[in-house]
């Protein structure tokens, strides 16, 4: 258990840059979830983290151990990796007891500890196979298995549950942060899917390119992305995004879009001020926080017609045109929306409103 | 995971493929346990029995040659007053040797070298291979000053040094290719485990198991078959079997029987070494470890 600190990393491949200027602190017993698309980086940053990968500069400490020039061995980590990495001539449980008989653990404590790992993460029945004779969720449920047999300073997970079926994957998402909380266990874990960030991390940070984009609770990540990417990235169905301009009127500051026209409110007006916004600037608005009635007889401002109707079990997802050019996706819980062509009435959550750069990207609110 | 069982589908040119299959597997099969098989018959027969042959294209007549009275003489000769027993012990040695060196050796080289990165590895590669491109007579003479020099001739030691300037370049090569295979997943996960490089290295051992096998009886064959290292530097106290098969042919007295018995005394324990070595050249273990 330990605090994680990276400091200025950068890391080359060559001349490829794969990681830039990286800073990021990971508090003891955090669940820290590395949150970005295929190629981002995390990966790397994780391999540099276990000591798989030399860091071309920068730091990175554990607790107050600079840990930069130190192996794997000697960094007390466990590490499951993107592609399983298992012993191919050994059992199950053989991969599992490997760590614990390195550490020269008891045969019986060994015992005890695969099969309470072997348990939690339902591979008793196959203890006495090779992984070539597994399925690629059985393999991966090992992989993190012969990780959480023991107890390292720091989990690092790389896309653990990844290759799991839907059913399986929301099982063992609870299963393992059950896992974290209850050992306490500083843990880093990279996926690219936000839904699991969202759920299982004290805190995520989203990477783009190398780049470090924000970092921050779940909640601060969905509700306050701090650029057009992270609120593009993180949110299913994605959020909406429209070109418009910012226009003053009577009532104050308004956002002016071809097919409708938004009142901002007075915070919103403020902080626009204060970032001294251009009058080309782009809005989004997550599918949740628009409203949507069938027909052309309701009360919200904004005529619409539907495109395509996606029935989402519960939820209703519902792609509507506002002009010729704009296309929106709402997400509602009514069920009877007509089908494509038909009429609709479309309102914003104002309060639910970002505002972006148009150029830079970075959100003012 | 595919099964790795073959699928088969009956057809026409398949039948016709079958039966060629089988035809030239007949007459290979004659081609070479016939010539074996005479030589295990022969060691057992007295010196008149084995020139009882039929005349040419007499086949009804061929009974001749299975009828004699088995004797073990020659084999007995061969163990008390020819010391065979001796030449049997160094050939096992000098092989075995050999092929233990060369592999102890050879699979950390080529783990090495498959591991690492550095400037000139494929010069490097190339000079380990280039000292065997050199054809053995040609080193041969230098050899045989510098082992005399340092006390070599004619010891076992020496003999199995020769062998393994040969062969470990050898097992560079095929380790080498057999480390590629592996993924370096396995070893990074056996790292984050606890190992350390000796460790990691050690784990991943079995899965070259198949070049490892392969290549020791490559040379164990190298060294068991060798004529010339053996009749030169091995001369005198490290002489072994191919060298005092090839003393019994006398000028004036060919003794056919005992050198029948010392073919088969040769032959035999190589057979069993494929035997033996057979399943472990099973390839294909690495399967399923890592996600492609
Ligand atoms: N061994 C390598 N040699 C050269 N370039 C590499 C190497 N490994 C990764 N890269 C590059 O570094 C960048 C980051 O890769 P990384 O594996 O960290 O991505 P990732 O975020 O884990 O993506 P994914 O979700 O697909 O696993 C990529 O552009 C990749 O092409
Ligand atoms: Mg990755």
């Amino acid at each position: 258990m330990a605090a994680v600190t990276i400091k200025d990393v950068w890391k080359y491949y060559g001349k490829t840059l794969a990681v830039k200027e990286l800073n990021l602190e990971i508090k003891k017993n955090e669940f820290m979830c590395l949150l970005g698309p295929s190629g981002c980086g995390k990966s790397t940053t994780l391999r540099m983290l276990a000591g798989l990968e030399f860091i071309s500069s920068g730091d990175i400490h554990f607790d107050d151990v600079r840990v930069n020039d130190l192996p794997p061995r000697e960094r007390d980590i466990a590490m499951v990796f993107e592609n399983y990495a298992l012993y191919p001539h050994k059992t199950v449980f053989e991969n599992l007891a490997n760590p614990l008989k390195l550490r020269k653990m008891s045969r019986s404590e060994i015992v005890e500890r695969v099969r309470r790992a072997a348990e939690m993460l339902e591979i008793s029945e196959l203890l006495n196979r090779k992984p070539g004779e597994l399925s690629g969720g059985q393999k991966q449920r090992t992989a993190i298995g012969r990780a959480i047999v023991r107890e390292p300073k720091v989990f690092l997970f790389d896309e653990p549950i990844a290759h799991l079926d839907a059913k399986l994957r929301s099982h063992m998402r609870g299963e393992l942060k059950h896992l974290q909380r209850r050992l306490e266990t500083t843990t880093v874990y990279v996926t690219h899917d936000q839904l699991e960030g969202m759920s299982m991390a004290d805190r995520i940070a989203v990477m783009h390119e190398g780049v470090l984009q924000q970092l921050g609770t779940p909640s601060e990540i969905y509700n306050h992305p701090a650029n057009e990417f992270v609120a593009g990235f993180v949110g299913e169905p994605p959020m909406n995004f429209l070109d418009v301009r910012l226009e003053r009127s009577n009532e104050g500051l308004s956002v002016v879009h071809p097919a409708f026209q938004l009142t901002l409110t007075d915070a919103q007006r403020h902080l626009l001020e204060n970032g001294n916004a251009e009058s080309d600037t782009r809005i989004g608005i997550r599918p949740d926080n628009l409203l949507i009635e069938s027909g052309d007889g309701g009360s919200l401002d904004i005529a619409g017609s539907i495109f395509v109707t996606e029935p989402l079990g519960g939820d209703m997802l519902i792609e509507a045109n506002l002009d010729a050019e704009t296309r929106v996706m709402v997400k509602t819980k009514i069920r009877e929306m007509g089908g494509p062509g038909d009429p609709c009435r479309i309102g914003f959550d104002i309060e639910k409103l970002h505002v972006f750069n148009k150029e830079t990207g970075v959100a003012y609110f | 995971m595919a099964s790795r069982e073959i699928v088969r589908y009956r057809s026409p040119t398949r039948g016709a493929v079958q039966a060629v299959t089988v035809i030239f597997l007949i007459v290979f099969l004659i081609w070479t346990v016939l010539p074996l098989l005479i030589m295990l018959v022969s060691s057992f027969k007295e010196l008149l029995d084995a020139f009882q042959l039929p005349a040419v294209g007499d086949w009804g007549d061929v009974g001749v040659m299975f009828d004699f009275k088995p004797t073990g003489r020659h084999y007995v000769e061969l163990f008390t007053e020819k010391h065979f027993a001796t030449y049997l012990r160094n050939s096992l040695i000098a092989s075995f040797g050999s092929a233990a060196v060369s592999v102890s050796l050879g699979a950390m080289a080529a783990y090495a070298i498959s591991r690492a990165q550095f400037r000139g590895k494929r010069d490097l590669l190339f000079w380990i291979i280039s000292t065997r491109m050199a054809p053995v007579v040609a080193v041969m003479v230098p050899l045989y000053v510098i082992f005399r020099s340092s006390g070599l001739v004619g010891t076992l030691p020496g003999l199995i040094l020769a062998y393994t300037t040969f062969n470990l370049p050898f097992a560079i090569w095929i380790l080498k290719g057999f480390f590629d295979n592996v993924p370096y997943a396995i070893e990074e996960a056996a790292q984050c485990d606890g190992c350390n490089r000796w460790q990691a290295f050690r784990l991943i051992l079995p899965l070259v198991a198949p070049g490892i096998g392969a290549f020791i009886v490559l040379c164990v064959l190298f060294g068991w078959n060798d004529f010339l290292f053996a009749s030169i530097i091995g001369s005198g106290g490290a002489k072994t079997l191919p060298v005092a098969t090839a003393e019994l042919v006398q000028p004036v007295k060919i003794q056919w029987g005992s050198i029948m018995a010392a073919g088969v005394v040769t032959t035999v324990p190589m057979m069993f070494l494929g035997l033996l070595i057979r399943r472990y050249l099973v390839a294909g273990l690495t399967m399923g470890a890592v996600r492609e």
